[in-house]
C-alpha cells in the first residue's frame, strides 16, 4: 500500500484534476456548473486554494478574474497550466465565473504567518502604500485584486515576478511599486497581506 | 514516506537558507544593470486619500448607444460624430496611405486594424498577445510595433490585413531596456525620418540612470545609429513637431504621490541646441519645484523648465498639431493635446482636449474638447487619450475606457475669424 503524507496528498490530487480537467476541456460547450468544477481541482472547492504557489479566488473583485480570464484567453497573461482552460470560455463564461468566485467568502490557507516578518511587511506598505490601490483592508477593487488571505507562497511568487519584470501581460504599476525590493522584503510583504 | 519527509526537510532548509542569503544582501544587489534601485515614494507624506488607484480599462465592447457622445462638449461651430467604436481599449492612432486606421492599445495587448467597407467602418484585430503596443509608426507601407520590449515590422501591411504573417523582428536591433514600467511605448518619426522613441523612467520617482530611462531617443528605422534627444523625462507617451520650426515638443506625465496639487504635467520644446540636455525628473518638476523625496543641491540647476504646465496629475498624452484647412485660422499651427484624467487626486481632473498655443518656447493652454468629467460627483464619462488630425481638416480623438473614436468636424459660418 502506497502511503503518502498529508502534506503532497493535495498536490497530488491536483496534479490528477488538472490532468482530467485538461481532457475535458477539450470538449466542447461545457456549462458554468462544469467549469466551476473544473476550476475547484486546483484553486479549491470553496475557491480558497489548498496548493502551493495556486491563488485563492474567493472574494476576488468580479472584475479582476473577468479581466485576468479575458487576458489569458486572449493570450496576453501567459500561464501555461491555465491555457487549456480559457480557450473556449465565452463572454458569458467570463461573466458567471467571475460573479461567482466574488460572492465565495476568502480563508486563511493555514500556512505558518510570521509575526515579525507581518511587522516588517507593515512598514514597506506604509511606504508603497500598497492600500491606496488594495484598499486599506486588502480586500482590492475592480482591476485591483485582493491580497488579503492569499496564500504566502502564491504572493511570494508574484511579488518576485512582478519584480523581476517576469509577469507578462500584467499592468506594470506592480513592476514600479516593488523595484529594487530585495526578497527578504517580498517575503515580509507577502506575511502582510496573507495576515489580513 | 521517511524519503518524502526528508525532502521536505531539505526544501525547507534550502529555503530558509536562501532567504538568509538574500536578506543579508543590500536590496540593490539584484538589481539588473540599469534598474533604479528603489522607488523614493513617500505616499504617506502627500496626505492623499487611501482609495486612489488607477482607473480600470473594460476588455470588453461598449455598445454604441452607451458611447458619452452626448456628454461631449465643443467651442460653437464644433461637432462631435462617432467614428468607430468597438475597440476595446483603443489608444494611439496612425493613419496608412492606402487608408487604413491602425490603433495601439496597452493592457488588452491588442492593435487593430480599422478600414472602411460600404460606407461603414469596421474593427478588427490585427494582432494579439503582444504586451503592451502603443507604439505605431508607418512609414514606406510597413507599420512599426513597439510592445514593451519588443519591436517588429509589419512590410506592405495594408496588402495583408487578413493575414499579416510573420513580422521582422527588430528587438535587438533597438536594444531598449528590459524594465516595464513607464516602458509602453509612443513612437513617431521625425521630419528627419528617424524614428523617435519614448523609455520611461520605470518607477513613480526614483533616481534612474540618465544613459538608460526617462529619455526620448532617435535612431534610424532599421534601429542602428541611437542617440539620445532628451533625458531627464519621467514619462512621455505622445510628442510631434512643430509645423514651422520643425521642434520637438512633448508631453510629460508629473510624479504621483507628492500631493493633489501636483507637480503638473508638462509641455516641454526641444531645440536643436538643446538636444540630450535634462527636462528635470526626478529632481526637479513642472516650472521649477524640488522633489521632495528626491533631494539634490540645486535641483533645477540646469534644467529646461517647461514651455507650459498642463495640469495637476492630468495624464497630458497625445498631442499633434494642427495643419488643416476645416477649422477656422484661428487654428492654424495649434496643437491639440488629450488629457487622459487624473487617478492620482481626490477631485478629479482632466479628461479632456485642450489646445497650446505656441509663440517661441512657451504656449498657452485653452479648453477644447470637455463635458467627460462631472465635477460635481467626482465621475468620469470617457477618457481622451490620442488625437489625429485626418487629411480632411477633422480631428479624430480616441476613447480608450469607451473603446471608441469621435470624429471633429466644423460647420460654424465664422470660419477665417
Amino acid at each position: 500500500m502506497i502511503v503518502v503524507s498529508n502534506i503532497w496528498r493535495p498536490l497530488i490530487f491536483g496534479l490528477a484534476a488538472v490532468i482530467l480537467c485538461a481532457g475535458q476541456a477539450l470538449s466542447q460547450a461545457m456549462s458554468v456548473q462544469d467549469r466551476i468544477v473544473q476550476c475547484a481541482g486546483c484553486h479549491g472547492a470553496d475557491g480558497n486554494s489548498p496548493l502551493p504557489n495556486i491563488p485563492s479566488l474567493a472574494g476576488q473583485p468580479a472584475f479582476f478574474v473577468l479581466n485576468q480570464l479575458f487576458l489569458m484567453r486572449e493570450g496576453v497573461r501567459k500561464v501555461e497550466a491555465m491555457a487549456p482552460f480559457v480557450k473556449d470560455l465565452k463572454e458569458s463564461d467570463l461573466d458567471a465565473l467571475s460573479g461567482h468566485f466574488s460572492k465565495l467568502p476568502p480563508k486563511p490557507s493555514g500556512e505558518p504567518i510570521d509575526a515579525a516578518l507581518v511587522k516588517r511587511g507593515t512598514e514597506i506598505a506604509a511606504q508603497k502604500k500598497c492600500g491606496s490601490c488594495h484598499k486599506p483592508t486588502l480586500t482590492g477593487d475592480q482591476q485591483v485584486p485582493r491580497i488579503a488571505k492569499q496564500r504566502v507562497d502564491y504572493l511570494t511568487q508574484a511579488l518576485t515576478e512582478f519584480r523581476d519584470s517576469k509577469r507578462e501581460g500584467a499592468d506594470t504599476l506592480m513592476s514600479g511599486a516593488v523595484a529594487g525590493l530585495s526578497d527578504a522584503d517580498l517575503v515580509a510583504l507577502a506575511h502582510y497581506a496573507a495576515s489580513h | 514516506m521517511s524519503s518524502l519527509m526528508s525532502c521536505r526537510h531539505g526544501l525547507l532548509i534550502a529555503g530558509a537558507i536562501a532567504i538568509l542569503i538574500a536578506a543579508a544582501l543590500p536590496a540593490g544587489a539584484q538589481s539588473p544593470p540599469g534598474f533604479s534601485p528603489m522607488d523614493k515614494s513617500n505616499p504617506a507624506a502627500s496626505k492623499q486619500d487611501e482609495g486612489l488607484k488607477p482607473h480600470a480599462t473594460p476588455p470588453t465592447v461598449t455598445p454604441v448607444d452607451k458611447l458619452p457622445l452626448d456628454k461631449i462638449k465643443l467651442p460653437p461651430g464644433f461637432k462631435a460624430d462617432v467614428w468607430s467604436s468597438g475597440h476595446p481599449g483603443g489608444r494611439s492612432m496612425v493613419m496608412g496611405t492606402k487608408g487604413t486606421m491602425f490603433m495601439g492599445t496597452r493592457v488588452i495587448g491588442r492593435v487593430y486594424a480599422i478600414t472602411e467597407k460600404d460606407g461603414k467602418r469596421e474593427a478588427k484585430v490585427l494582432v494579439q498577445g503582444l504586451t503592451q503596443p502603443n507604439g505605431l509608426a508607418f512609414k514606406d507601407g510597413a507599420l512599426y510595433v513597439f510592445a514593451i520590449n519588443k519591436v517588429f515590422r509589419y512590410d506592405n501591411i495594408e496588402d495583408k490585413l487578413d493575414n499579416p504573417g510573420t513580422p521582422v523582428e527588430l528587438t535587438a536591433a533597438y536594444n531598449l531596456p528590459d524594465t516595464v514600467h513607464h516602458n509602453w511605448k509612443y513612437v513617431a518619426f521625425g521630419p528627419d525620418g528617424k524614428m523617435y522613441v519614448q523609455v520611461g523612467s520605470n518607477c513613480n520617482i526614483c533616481e534612474t540612470n540618465p544613459g538608460i530611462h526617462g529619455q526620448i531617443r532617435r535612431y534610424n528605422a532599421d534601429g542602428t545609429g541611437m542617440e539620445i534627444v532628451a533625458r531627464g523625462i519621467r514619462n512621455t507617451v505622445g510628442f510631434d513637431w512643430h509645423p514651422v520650426t520643425k521642434e520637438l515638443w512633448f508631453t510629460d506625465n508629473g510624479r504621483d504621490w507628492a500631493g493633489n496639487a501636483g507637480p503638473e504635467d508638462e509641455l516641454n520644446r526641444v531645440t536643436k541646441a538643446q538636444e540630450g540636455a535634462s527636462y528635470g525628473f526626478p529632481y526637479c518638476h513642472a516650472m521649477g519645484i524640488p522633489d521632495p523625496d528626491v533631494k539634490r543641491p540645486n535641483p533645477c540647476a540646469g534644467v529646461i523648465l517647461p514651455a507650459a504646465l498642463l495640469g495637476p496629475h492630468a495624464a497630458a498624452l497625445g498631442i499633434k498639431f494642427y495643419t488643416g484647412k476645416m477649422f477656422p485660422n484661428s487654428y492654424q499651427n495649434v496643437a491639440f493635446i488629450a488629457r487622459h484624467g487624473s487617478w492620482n487626486r481626490e477631485k478629479k481632473y482632466g479628461y479632456d482636449v485642450v489646445i497650446a498655443r505656441v509663440s517661441g518656447g512657451t504656449a498657452r493652454i485653452e479648453p477644447f474638447l470637455t463635458g467627460l468629467l462631472n465635477e460635481k460627483t467626482n465621475e468620469f464619462y470617457g477618457r481622451p487619450t490620442y488625437v489625429l488630425p485626418m487629411a480632411d481638416g477633422s480631428l479624430l480623438v480616441s476613447d480608450e475606457t469607451s473603446g471608441a473614436i469621435y470624429r471633429i468636424t466644423y460647420n460654424g459660418k465664422v470660419a477665417n475669424n
